[in-house]
């Protein structure tokens, strides 16, 4: 073992400089006393300096993809490419305020358009709407329209109900019973959807079922097009959960499939880079039925010149303010045109294949509980290594002292100790082998070195119950415990 | 062809090899040939050099607001931004994770977002952050959906002076749990909340919350939001803030304020036609366990030392799944960074003198339209900091702006709802000063707009 990650003694930015007590607050001209803040913000005053080194060390302390592998599964944590970062940044990206006029952002508005047709081609969807922040946010979005169709119909009072398969993204109930429909979960039969339990389960009450396809457990579902029948038939809706589009790029699309509404994660599939955590992008698309649904405004070619059009009748109005992360549609689309037709095949095969490779190499290490062709992600059971006095848990944390990120883990539930791994296309052969090479290193080693792990990072195993349990969760609650004198 | 993927000669024989396979076909044998398709018809992949030469064709064709006198505003700030927050946004140790689920490999991030969730409690005086919404308007949203959770009840009152977009998300959120979303009238004097309306409609016991927003949809302060925890008693009160405002401003949580909520976008991050923005969002300690999304808390390590992890989890959707409180999962994490580094760039004395000169800019230009014929400026009678309303007398917005824009102003934005069908309204634009714009370019717009809103009058 040889990674160590950076261990800087860093202080908290409020204890790098000698005091915080909080300073005068100056005069404002016709502004009423009792609005006048009593006191300053407290807040440190530091120099540049001091705050470039603070948020470096940070930095150092912190995985990213530029530093390591990144095997999350249903993450697609995949290179987010540098000239990305470049156009983001030009100031005719960045200095634009979205309520200018239309005639001064043509070039904007171009660009969501462009990158609006090339979805819609990848989703197999007629239109497409930027808005939506987040993959959750896609899925609340479209679970809105599909009321809002129903509503229409005359239906809404019986469809209440929205069916998922058990092995679904917590996101899907959560959007669901936000929405304000009911759930219910579809078993699983072999890690896909018991098409049998499907019929049984859908009726007149099903407004939607939402899957995922390939599934979380790395699975095509292949009786796709049975589902969509079923679905269908019952007069119910399709939603696509676009988390695992990057296994499907140009082989099929959730139009083929069947779906009548998609999200996709442009922070997975297209390459924007997650953040640590966000921003992301959730993107809508929609067939015939729902497109009219689809938030407003939507952007319209007329001639040579690109609209704001907010005449959509049925549309469900707004999600967010604006007109969706412009920041990272532009990225997003030049991940799209820098792959073309071929690439974008290219993206799906590549992460297909680094991910039958790596699981048939890792599969000799840990049980695999379904069959083996799996498609961008492929799960494991670390059941057995409870004979060897340690769990999953506790792999996950030896496996980053080799300076590489652990799987998902404990999820999805339906595997005893689980974890999804995913290794998206621009994870090289030789990154494979390291990969693999560190999963062995980490199984080999004492049971007592594994459940005491991490031993390289800038701090040791974290007590999360306590965290929990005694919640500190501010500067201000941190001034509070500490002790008094 | 970009290099992003690897294609070493003999390198996928060799995976495939590993796999006793030929053809990479065969890993797709499971998607029915009904299912599959011919070609996207997205055209060639593209060498770097054509594509940013074609990013950059249509971007030549915006005009950024640097090459106008820019007043446009509206909790979308155009805000001159340190190097120093770009630079530390550039770190892809950052910006290049995931959200820190594996705390120990995470600290640097994890660590950040503390510093933010403790910023916006500084900021409003209350007691819990999260770590951060997608935007303003879904933080409101959220706050809704959390009052909802704090009180019974059907209704959640907000001004009617609030902006369309923001009713909007609003009216969407509230809609799947069959909430209603219900307009407090204003004073047309003064913009100001209709207290006795609020008095009439909490006595009817089945409001859950109400949302006051400070500076208003106007742009004004309200000094009603001091009554109104009297009023609404145990029914929340949610305060939607600017975050630059609260330097100079009393914090909502002095009060009464339950829930803070705001955009941080002013600090740190470009309005960049829309976003990525951040949702910022503080709740009573008591509260913190209904509160939604990621919520960073410090703990100890196995070696006692300082260490911090996502916690408070089971609230969240990978556990609780449909009865989560919220079903956010990405959030704005490298917004949430922006934020923080923002204010300690520029520190707390800046921040506030910031504030104060944008408000003294903002009088004199209000001084200045407020003298031109045919525009009412301010049109409510109630205090300001950067922003205020503007009415015209007669004639269309689009016009105004229009001939505006023409002498290279950007004069504000309409504050209609432009959604054919909406109800009509007054043509009121709201006009907000910044850092960029000096006597100069005050004085511009005040000309400009004595010429604009006299040809709008003769047309």
């Amino acid at each position: 073992m040889t990674f160590r990650q950076a261990r800087w003694d860093e202080p908290s930015v409020w204890d790098i400089g000698p005091s915080t007590e909080p300073g005068e607050v100056p005069t404002i001209a016709g502004l009423p006393e009792r609005f006048r803040r009593k006191q300053g913000l407290r807040w440190p005053e530091l120099t540049e300096l001091e705050l470039v080194r603070h948020y470096t060390r940070l930095s150092q302390m912190n995985f990213g993809i530029d530093t390591s592998t990144y095997p999350l599964g249903s993450c697609t944590m995949k290179y987010n490419p540098k000239v990305s970062e470049l156009l983001a940044r030009r100031p005719g990206a960045a200095d634009l305020h979205p309520y200018q006029p239309e005639a001064t952002v043509q070039g904007a508005l171009e660009l969501i358009y462009r990158l609006e047709r090339v979805l819609a081609k990848v989703t197999g969807l007629s239109e497409v709407s930027l808005q939506p922040a987040a993959g959750a946010h896609g899925e609340y979005a479209a679970l809105l329209m599909v009321r809002a169709h129903f509503r229409d119909r005359g239906e809404l009072d019986r469809r209440t109900e929205v069916l998922l398969p058990d092995t679904a993204h917590g996101t899907n109930p959560a959007s669901a019973s936000m929405a304000g429909f009911t759930t219910r979960e579809i078993p699983s039969k072999d890690g896909c959807v018991d098409v049998t339990a499907l019929k049984a389960a859908v009726s007149d009450r099903t407004a939607c079922f939402m899957l995922t396809n390939p599934n979380t457990a790395g699975l095509f579902e292949s009786d796709i097009l049975e589902i969509a029948e079923t679905v269908h038939g019952a007069g119910g809706m399709l939603y696509y959960d676009g988390a695992n589009l990057n296994a499907i790029l140009g082989i099929t699309h959730p139009g083929r499939m069947g779906f009548d509404v998609a999200h996709l994660n442009l922070h997975k599939t297209f390459a924007t880079p997650h953040g640590g955590g966000g921003p992301g992008a959730g993107v809508l698309a929609a067939g015939e039925a729902l497109a009219p649904y689809l938030p407003v405004p939507r952007v319209v070619k007329r001639g040579r010149r690109f609209h704001l059009d907010y005449d959509r009748p049925k549309s469900i109005g707004k999600i967010r303010t604006a007109y969706g992360s412009f920041g990272l549609d532009l990225r997003a689309y030049a991940f799209a045109i820098s792959h073309g037709e071929e690439g974008l095949k290219q993206v799906a095969r590549r992460a297909v294949l680094n991910s039958n490779y790596t699981a048939a190499r890792l599969g000799k290490l840990l049980p695999r509980p379904f069959r083996p062709l799996v498609k961008h992600e492929f799960v494991l059971s670390g059941a057995p290594l409870k004979e060897r006095g340690f769990k999953t848990l506790d792999l996950a944390k030896r496996l980053l002292d080799e300076g590489v990120h652990a799987p998902t883990v404990y999820f999805p539930a339906l595997v005893e100790e689980s974890l999804m791994v995913e290794l998206p296309e621009t994870e090289s052969k030789r990154d494979l082998d390291r990969f693999i090479e560190a999963f062995e290193r980490a199984l080999a080693d004492s049971p007592e070195n594994i459940r005491t792990a991490p031993h390289s990072l800038s701090v040791s195993r974290i007590d999360e119950v306590r965290a929990a349990r005694e919640p500190l969760l501010s500067w201000k609650d941190l001034r509070a415990a500490a002790p008094k004198g | 062809m970009p290099r992003w993927i690897s294609n070493e000669p003999g390198e996928e024989a060799a995976l495939l090899g590993a796999l006793g396979l030929s053809s990479v076909d065969e890993l797709f044998s499971d998607v029915p040939k009904k299912a599959r398709i011919g070609r996207l018809g997205v055209g060639a992949g593209r060498e770097e050099a054509d594509v940013v030469h074609e990013v950059d064709r249509m971007l030549d064709r915006n005009r950024p607001l640097s090459k106008f006198a820019n007043f446009l505003g509206g909790r979308i700030a155009c805000r001159y931004a340190p190097a120093v927050v770009d630079s530390i946004l550039s770190r892809s140790e950052f910006y290049t994770a995931y959200t820190p689920y594996q705390p120990e490999a995470s600290q640097g991030m994890l660590r950040a977002l503390f510093e933010f969730q403790s910023l916006w409690v500084e900021l409003t005086g209350l007691d819990v952050a999260n770590a951060s919404l997608y935007d303003g308007a879904t933080a409101a949203a959220e706050a809704l959906l959390f009052s909802r959770r704090l009180h019974e009840g059907h209704r959640f009152l907000i001004p009617a002076s609030l902006p369309w977009e923001e009713k909007s998300v609003l009216q969407n959120y509230a809609s799947g749990p069959g909430l209603t979303v219900e307009e407090v009238p204003f004073d047309d004097r003064t913009g100001l909340l209709d207290l006795d309306f609020v008095r009439r409609a909490v006595a009817t016991k089945d409001v859950f919350g109400l949302l006051a927003d400070v500076p208003n949809g106007f742009g004004h302060l309200d000094e009603g939001v001091f009554e109104l925890k009297s009023i609404l008693g145990d029914v929340p009160l949610v305060v939607v803030a600017d975050p630059l405002s609260l330097t100079v401003l009393e914090p909502p949580g002095n009060y009464g304020a339950d829930v803070v909520v705001g955009d941080g976008q002013g600090f740190g991050i470009p309005p960049a036609f829309g976003g990525p923005y951040v949702g910022l969002f503080a709740c009573r300690k008591e509260h913190a366990r209904m509160a939604p999304g990621r919520i960073v808390g410090a703990s100890l390590d196995s070696e006692g030392r300082r260490a911090y992890a996502l916690t408070l989890q089971t609230r969240e959707q990978h556990i609780r799944r449909s009865r989560a409180t919220s079903n956010i999962c990405t959030n704005e994490s490298l917004m949430a960074l922006a934020f923080v580094v923002y204010a300690s760039a520029v520190g707390p004395k800046g921040l506030a003198a910031l504030q104060a000169s944008l408000a003294e800019k903002a009088r004199t230009l209000a001084s200045g339209l407020g003298s031109v014929e045919g525009l009412r400026a301010p049109r409510f009678d109630a205090p300001y900091l950067s922003e205020f309303t503007v009415e015209l007398r007669q004639g269309d917005v689009t016009g105004f702006l229009d001939r505006l824009r023409r002498r290279k102003i950007l004069g504000g934005h309409s504050l209609a709802d432009p959604r054919p069908g909406a109800p009509s309204s007054p043509a009121r634009i709201l006009v907000a000063a910044s850092e960029a714009v000096g006597e100069k370019e005050i004085q511009r717009y005040v000309t400009a707009a004595r010429a604009a809103a006299a040809s709008g009058g003769s047309a």
